[in-house]
């Protein structure tokens, strides 16, 4: 079941297994170090992306306005999303008359979910010698997306069972804008794959490393984002989009549709909602990083502290662009979507297959 | 100041240049005396000649502003009387009075010659209880439909409870507007809606993202601000209340409304001195209530955690500083009395002195950053530029003043066209826009806090030089004021929002026996379907903001 | 594009320079003006009872009582409902009620906002600031006759 492909470096359920029963594994072994490994990933980047994320949001956007921000519960008010945890927990779940039970109550898991097992594929560099990748299949980066495009369903599952008009337009403007900003981002990802004739997010990560040119001493490494810096331009706005962040927060869109689809959720409901956008918002981080940020590769440092080196600085720059960048109407969105990304990122593919095959 | 300083001893007041007898002509036998009020002649109308008589005022002889509509009730009859003005020359004014009998209290409604007549006469009706023939939607606007009586009439009975049975009062918002055959979808926004700046509910109907119809649902801060000010005394008891119509603060400008119609009823002169921390403390602000206009618009287009609104909000902080050194309060004033200001600057003068200056001297960096940041972005611009466009003639129509109108290209600003103050003395431009959109109306603010800190600056030059002998705030008004039984008037200053006019009738007491505020809000917030419709809902939400009511002024 | 990355380094610049101007109440008490109109004080020694601060108050939140002789009894003041206009002190004749510059008062329930005439007594000063000095300097002259002490305590 979790045989890797590719038998150097080793994975992290093997590396379990290993330790747990040595030698020769059995498939129902294999099957309690895949959980295990699964668990240990899981728990890390729900601490990651729904404790620090929220709290790193607060102090971000305030240092953005001139504001202080949480400071008061523990050091440097780091306690207060455990507090907020309880607090929102211990709150009456509302559930609206005429929702649809089933969908509705499915909908908040499906997206804390479908970002969560994105990041089975995802190269996460070693610590401590140990490779902290999940899996690595052939078709790594055709899952990521795939996965990822799950939160979409849930987002609309989410917008039509809350019986909310609200809900319901923050669910339908979801649709459209995923379908408009999913396509380019993939077939800008694509140009990517034409490099590197994989879909292996190992594979992806280590042809990245090799150097790309050497100025002063200085080894530039042939990161995506160097070798095609439009792509990496094209990739990183229509992940903005993807992951639902200013200027292309409409789905939620307060002070527009209240809170769109999420505009009835309150409680855990709210809570697993609200995380699953942050552990999305790192995803697409993270997603980027393997791509074009040459994954966990770094000097001096673990490959694990670089690749989240990485991915919280694509956060950084979500949340810098929500300081600064105003929402687009919908129909705009549409048009830049359809008639400006979807062209832009095809004439990036052509353009990039053209020269990797006269020059590669 | 007013124009009573200017006007000639006696009873007739300034014409302005209005040939009232000519007009007395045109109107012809529909016209039943002539009555005179402090700042214009009025006609007495036959209640079923109304839309006539105002056409021919409007088309004619060129009244295409309806600035307020005051309804109030005597012994003997209903009266309803249309304040009449040009957006040309707001000195020219005329009054239109139509009485009507007890028993039967219909007249004809202006709505079909001035839209904006179509919410003050629904209003007339719902407080006081005039009925409006020929009116295409006569129904309360700002009490509850379920209310019993109305109460500003003097056969209201205070005391009796509103008692409604529940199948009367079905919740507005369970109503069923389903409709199978039907493409549109009615939305509810507000009254809790992050995007209504106070307590609005707008009814919407949506086809599709695009608004089709918009109706917007006002009253839910209904305060009774105008019988509050009824109830208390000229001297004293009217002013603290003021500041809380316009609360975004622009407490002063709102205190001056009342302080110059007072002043006009009751022939206070204020002194020169007091006209210039007047002066110089309105703009302060004007700049603070465009700070927040400002700031809450961009919180609409960019949603929440934008740094503009902080920025914004930091800035009028600073305005608030400087007012509380000077007035003893951050938002509520009362610092204005009738002939003059209750407090000199403070002491010692030159560290005041300096925090304006400074203030004054960081605004054009502040102002060049917030370009940077909103109007200069192209996506801000692609949202903005071109959305709500309201022209001048609708503009006109609804009674549409300030920034809202300016931005439509209409040149209209009491502080010049009626000047009061020490407006007149001081060197500044009105600013208009001729986009008409949404755009225009920000950068109409934008502008406008610059043309205000010009003000200021030659305000504080002023006080500086002062004579130390001469720094009378307050002349001398006795305790207890009791205009002459009948008196009426009807003043209006530029408030932040536009136009915020009162009209008082004296009844002989020492409290006013009609208190009517012409709240600018109230018109400008009318005009929202004139923009909205056909537009996204994006676009509903900003141009709502870009409008800048204060539901507090709206409702009174 | 140029407006976008313009509008995108004006925020950087404020986050990186590290100002804020947003002040941590209640650690740091902020600064107040002297003329700030807070909770009233009210001297029971200087009053001499003429109602005309009752008589002014714009929303009837002074109540006060006599005797037949038109001796005080009791002063009421509704700092719940006060509208902070500083009416009464502006028309005391011998500033026996004066709005001192403090604004930190909670109750939990309404009623426990109506002051009778020794919790007005007893409401301290702000930072030790006398707002009577602030607002009209020429008057302490014969305000202070004595020693010049403030005997509000």
């Amino acid at each position: 079941m979790f045989v890797p492909l590719q038998s150097d470096p080793v994975l992290l359920p093997e590396t379990i297994g290993r330790v747990l029963f040595g030698g020769e594994i059995a498939i129902w072994q294999e099957a309690v170090a895949g959980f295990i490994a699964a668990f240990v990933i899981a728990n890390v980047m729900l601490a990651n992306a729904g404790v620090a994320g929220p709290w790193a949001k607060r102090k971000i956007t305030a240092a953005f306005t001139d504001r202080i921000a949480v400071d008061r519960v523990g050091p440097a008010g780091l306690l207060i999303i455990p507090a907020a945890a309880v607090q929102l927990m211990a709150k009456e779940l509302i559930i609206p008359d005429g929702a649809d039970r089933p969908a509705y109550d499915i909908a908040p898991i499906l997206l804390a979910l479908s970002a969560l097992i994105g990041f089975a594929v995802i190269p996460m560099g070693s610590i401590f010698g140990i490779n902290l990748q999940m899996a690595d299949p052939e078709t790594g980066l055709a899952y990521v997306f795939a996965v990822a495009s799950i939160a979409t369903l849930a987002l609309t599952m989410g917008g039509y069972a809350s019986n909310n008009k609200y809900s319901l337009m923050g669910g339908l403007r979801a649709i459209a804008q995923n379908i408009a900003y999913e396509i380019p981002l993939i077939v800008t990802a694509a140009s990517v794959v034409i490099f590197t004739g994989t879909l292996q997010t190992s594979e992806i990560v280590a042809q990245q490393a090799e150097p790309l040119v050497t100025i002063a001493g200085i080894t530039i490494p042939s990161w995506f984002a160097f070798v095609n810096p439009f792509a990496f331009v094209l990739f990183m706005v229509a992940n903005l989009a993807e992951v639902g962040r200013n200027p292309f927060d409409i789905p939620e869109a307060p002070t527009e549709i209240v809170a769109g689809y999420m505009t009835e959720y309150s409680s855990i409901y709210f809570v697993l909602f609200y995380m699953g956008e942050f552990i999305h918002i790192f995803l697409g981080g993270a997603i980027v990083t393997t791509v074009f940020l040459g994954g966990p590769a770094g000097p001096i440092l673990p490959g694990f502290v670089w690749f989240l080196v990485k991915i919280w600085a694509v956060f950084l720059f979500t949340q810098w662009a929500r300081s600064a960048v105003p929402r687009v109407r919908i129909d705009q969105l549409i048009e830049i979507g359809w008639k400006g990304m979807l062209v832009l990122s095809f004439a990036n593919l052509v353009l990039t297959a053209v020269i990797v095959g006269v020059m590669l | 100041m007013s124009s009573q300083e200017k006007a000639p001893e006696g009873d007739l007041p300034e014409t302005h240049g209005v040939d009232y007898d000519a007009l007395e002509e045109l109107l012809g036998d529909r016209v039943i005396r002539r009555e005179s009020h402090l700042n214009a002649e009025g006609f007495v109308i036959r209640p079923d000649e109304v839309a006539g008589a105002l056409d021919l005022l409007r088309n004619d002889a060129g009244f295409d502003h309806l600035s307020m509509v005051t309804a109030q009730d005597y012994e003997d009859r209903y009266e309803s009387i249309y304040h009449l003005t040009k957006y040309d020359d707001r000195t020219q004014e005329v009054s239109v009075i139509v009485p009507t009998d007890l028993e039967n209290p219909t007249s004809e409604s202006a709505a079909s010659v001035y839209k904006t007549a179509e919410w003050h006469e629904r209003e007339a009706y719902d407080l006081v209880g005039i009925d409006y023939e020929n009116h295409p939607d006569l129904r309360r606007i700002l009490l509850p439909e379920t209310w019993q009586g109305h109460p500003l009439s003097s056969d209201y009975d205070q005391d009796k409870p509103q008692v409604v049975t529940l199948e009367e009062h079905v919740n507005p918002v369970a109503e069923s507007q389903e409709d199978p055959d039907s493409d549109t979808m009615f939305l509810n926004i507000g009254p809790h809606h992050p995007a209504t700046h106070g307590v609005l509910h707008v009814k919407t109907v949506l086809d599709g993202e695009q608004v089709a119809d918009v109706e917007p649902d006002i009253g839910y801060l209904h305060r009774c601000e105008e019988q509050m000010c009824q109830q208390g005394t000229y001297r004293h008891q009217i002013m603290p209340y003021p500041d809380r119509w316009d609360y975004s603060s622009a407490g002063l400008l709102n205190e001056w409304a009342y302080a110059r119609v007072a002043e006009d009823l009751n022939d206070i002169e204020v002194p020169e001195y007091a006209q210039i921390i007047r002066t110089m403390s309105a703009e302060l602000c004007r700049i603070a209530a465009h700070m927040l206009a400002v700031g809450t618009f961009c919180l609409d287009i960019y949603g929440d955690f934008t740094a503009i609104f902080m920025y914004a909000m930091r800035d009028r902080e600073k305005t608030q500083n400087i007012l509380e050194d000077l007035t003893g309060q951050r938002m509520m004033f009362n610092y204005f009395r009738l002939g003059g200001v209750v407090w000199d600057l403070p002491e010692p003068r030159d560290e005041f002195f300096e925090k304006i200056r400074d203030f004054m001297d960081d605004l054009p960096g502040t102002l060049e950053e917030y370009h940077d940041l909103i109007t200069g972005n192209e996506i801000f611009q692609k949202r903005t530029i071109g959305t709500g466009v309201i022209d001048a003639e609708t503009a006109k129509q609804y009674g549409c003043t300030g920034p809202v109108a300016r931005a439509s290209g209409i040149d209209y600003d009491l502080r010049r066209d009626d000047p009061y103050g020490y407006y007149d003395e001081l060197d500044w431009d009105v600013v208009t826009e001729d986009g008409c959109d949404n755009f225009a109306r920000l950068l109409v603010r934008m502008r406008e806090v610059e043309e205000s800190a010009k003000i200021i600056k030659q305000c504080v030059d002023l006080l500086e030089d002062w004579p130390e002998d001469e720094r009378n705030i307050q002349s001398n008004v006795p305790r207890t004021l009791k205009p002459d039984a009948d008196t009426e008037v009807y003043r209006a200053v530029e408030g932040a929002k536009g136009e915020l006019g009162i009209y008082v009738r004296s009844d002989g007491t020492d409290k006013p026996g009609r208190f009517k505020i012409r709240s600018p809000c109230f018109n400008n917030l009318h005009s929202l379907e004139a923009m909205a419709e056909g537009e996204y809902v994006p676009d509903l939400v900003a141009a709502l903001g870009s409008l800048d009511v204060i539901l507090g002024e709206v409702d009174r | 594009m140029i407006g976008v990355l313009k509008s995108m380094a004006t925020t950087l610049k404020h986050a990186l320079d590290g100002s804020t101007f947003t002040v941590e109440y209640p650690d740091v008490a902020p600064e107040v003006s002297p003329r700030f109109r807070g909770v009233h004080k009210f001297s029971q020694e200087r009053c001499i009872w003429c109602r005309q601060c009752e008589n002014v108050c714009p929303n009837d939140t002074i109540q006060i009582v006599q005797d037949d002789q038109r001796n005080g009894e009791q002063y009421n003041l509704h700092i719940g409902q006060c509208v902070y206009c500083r009416l009464c002190e502006e028309v005391c004749p011998v500033d026996a009620i004066i709005l001192t510059e403090n604004f930190e008062f909670t109750a939990d329930t309404k009623d426990d906002f109506v002051y009778n005439k020794e919790q007005l007594k007893n409401v301290p000063w702000y930072k030790d600031m006398d707002p009577l000095e602030s607002r009209e300097p020429d008057r302490s002259a014969w305000v202070g006759e004595g020693e010049g002490e403030v005997d509000y305590q």
